[in-house]
C-alpha cells in the first residue's frame, strides 16, 4: 500500500492502472445507463423521474467521500509531514467540486417536477450549497498563493476547519425536518429501497468512482511533474 | 509574574494603537449605519416590514462590517516585525493568537454594542428584543473574532486576494447567524438556544490557537 503515500511508486502503480480503470469506467457506465433507463422499474408515484436518483446519488456520496478523504489525506501530510497529501488535496479538490455541482443540479432538475420548485433553503441543501463554496474556497486559495510551502500547509489546515461540516451534511436530514428525503440506504438497518432499483445505484456508483479515480490519477501525475520541474 | 507583565504591556501597546486609529472603528461604525439607510432606501420606508427584517439586517451589517477590519487582525504586526518579536520574548504563536483575539474583541467588536440601541430605534425593534439582541451579539461577536484570527492568519501571506478571508468567515459564520437569529424570534426557547451558541464558541475558541498558531509559525517561517 505504500503507493498511497508515495509519490514515485505511485507513479509506477498509476501507470499500470490507468488503462484498465477507464475502460471499466466505461463498461460500467454502459451498462449502468442500461440499467437506469430500461431495465428499471418506474416508481409509483414519481414515474419516469425516479431515474435522476441514479446521477444525483452517486455524485453525492462521491462529493463526501472526495471530501472525506482529503481530510484524512491533510492530517496524515500534516501529522506525519508527508508532502504526497498536499499533492492530492491539489489534484483532487477540482474533481470533488464538479461531483458537488453535479449534485445539485441534477437534484434541482429533480426537484422542479417533483417539489415544485428548483430550489429550497432547506438543512439537506444548504449544507451541500456550503459544501460546494468550501471546494470552491480551496480551489481559489490554490491559486493565489505564491508561496508554494505556505499553500499547501495553509489549504491542509482549511480543509481540516472545513471538515466540520461533513456531519452537518450527513445528519442533516435526520437533525431538522427537511423536504429532502431521510437517507435510505446509508443507514444502519436494512437498506429500504427495493433491489431492482439498488443494481443501477450500485453500478452507477462504481462507475463515478472509476471514472473519478482516472482523472484522479491524471490530475496527480501532471501535479507531481510541475513539482518536480519546480513549476508551481 | 513576569509573563503577567508581558501580558499587561501587550495590551497597553494594543491599546494605545486602536488609540491611534480610532477613526478606523469609527468608519466601521458609520459603514454599518450608512448600510443601515441603503437598506431602509432599497425596501422602502415600511414600519411593518422593517421591523420583521430588522433584526437579520442588524446582523447581517454587522457581520459585513466586522469582516471590514479583518485586515489588520495580524497584518500590521506581521509587516513590521512585531510578531517575531512577541514569539522571541516568550508568547507561544497559539498564546499570540488568543491575546490578539481578546484585543479585537475588546476594540473592535464591543464598540459596536454602542450602536446596537440606536440601530433598534431606526430599525424599530422592540426593547424586550433589545435584550436578547445583545446577548447573542456578545456571544456571537466573540466566535466571530476567533474565526476572524483563523482567517486573516491563512491569508499572511496571501498578497493578491484578500477578500478569500471574509468569504472565509462568512461560510463559517453560517451557524451563528442561524442561532443567534433563532434566540430573537423565539424568546420561550432563549436557554436552549444560547447553550448552543456557548457550545459553537468553545468549539471555536478551541480550534482557534491551533489553526491560527500553526499559520503564524507557517507565515513568519516562509517569509
Amino acid at each position: 500500500m505504500k503507493f498511497l503515500i508515495n509519490p514515485s511508486k505511485f507513479n509506477e502503480i498509476a501507470d499500470y492502472i490507468f488503462k484498465p480503470v477507464l475502460i471499466l469506467s466505461m463498461l460500467l457506465f454502459a451498462l449502468g445507463l442500461l440499467f437506469s433507463f430500461y431495465l428499471s422499474p418506474n416508481d409509483y408515484q414519481q414515474g419516469s423521474t425516479v431515474r435522476i436518483m441514479y446521477v444525483h446519488v452517486p455524485s453525492a456520496w462521491l462529493a463526501l467521500l472526495t471530501f472525506a478523504i482529503m481530510t484524512l489525506y491533510s492530517i496524515i501530510a500534516l501529522a506525519f509531514r508527508i508532502p504526497f497529501g498536499f499533492i492530492f488535496n491539489t489534484a483532487v479538490a477540482p474533481i470533488g467540486a464538479v461531483f458537488t455541482l453535479i449534485c445539485i443540479i441534477s437534484g434541482s432538475l429533480w426537484g422542479k417536477p417533483m417539489w415544485g420548485t428548483w430550489w429550497v433553503w432547506d438543512a439537506r441543501l444548504t449544507s451541500v450549497a456550503i459544501l460546494f463554496i468550501i471546494y470552491l474556497i480551496i480551489i481559489f486559495m490554490n491559486l493565489s498563493f505564491e508561496n508554494r510551502i505556505v499553500r499547501e500547509k495553509v489549504v491542509a489546515i482549511f480543509i481540516l476547519v472545513g471538515s466540520v461540516n461533513l456531519p452537518i451534511v450527513k445528519f442533516s436530514v435526520d437533525w431538522w425536518n427537511t423536504l429532502h428525503q431521510p437517507a435510505t440506504i446509508s443507514k444502519l438497518s436494512k437498506p429500504s429501497i427495493d433491489p431492482s432499483m439498488m443494481t443501477p445505484l450500485i453500478i452507477m456508483t462504481f462507475a463515478f468512482m472509476m471514472i473519478g479515480i482516472a482523472i484522479a490519477i491524471l490530475r496527480i501525475k501532471t501535479e507531481i511533474i510541475s513539482r518536480k520541474s519546480n513549476l508551481s | 509574574m513576569i509573563i503577567l507583565n508581558k501580558i499587561i504591556s501587550f495590551y497597553y501597546r494594543e491599546y494605545k494603537l486602536n488609540l491611534s486609529g480610532f477613526q478606523d472603528i469609527l468608519t466601521n461604525i458609520i459603514f454599518f449605519f450608512v448600510s443601515i439607510f441603503i437598506f431602509i432606501f432599497s425596501i422602502g420606508p415600511d414600519k411593518e416590514k422593517i421591523s420583521v427584517l430588522g433584526v437579520g439586517i442588524v446582523w447581517t451589517l454587522l457581520l459585513l462590517s466586522s469582516t471590514l477590519s479583518l485586515r489588520k487582525f495580524y497584518q500590521d504586526d506581521f509587516d513590521n516585525g512585531n510578531l517575531l518579536i512577541m514569539h522571541l520574548n516568550g508568547f507561544s504563536f497559539g498564546f499570540i493568537a488568543i491575546l490578539k483575539t481578546f484585543s479585537h474583541f475588546l476594540f473592535v467588536q464591543v464598540p459596536f454594542l454602542i450602536s446596537i440601541p440606536i440601530a433598534c430605534v431606526l430599525l424599530n425593534i422592540s426593547n424586550d428584543k433589545l435584550i436578547y439582541l445583545f446577548f447573542s451579539f456578545v456571544v456571537g461577536s466573540f466566535i466571530l473574532s476567533c474565526l476572524g484570527s483563523i482567517s486573516s492568519s491563512m491569508n499572511l501571506m496571501n498578497q493578491r486576494n484578500f477578500l478569500l478571508g471574509s468569504v472565509i468567515v462568512m461560510i463559517f459564520s453560517v451557524p451563528i447567524i442561524i442561532f443567534s437569529i433563532g434566540i430573537i424570534n423565539m424568546e420561550e426557547n432563549f436557554n436552549s438556544l444560547i447553550s448552543i451558541l456557548f457550545g459553537i464558541l468553545l468549539i471555536v475558541f478551541a480550534i482557534n490557537p491551533w489553526a491560527s498558531g500553526l499559520c503564524l509559525k507557517l507565515s513568519i517561517e516562509n517569509n
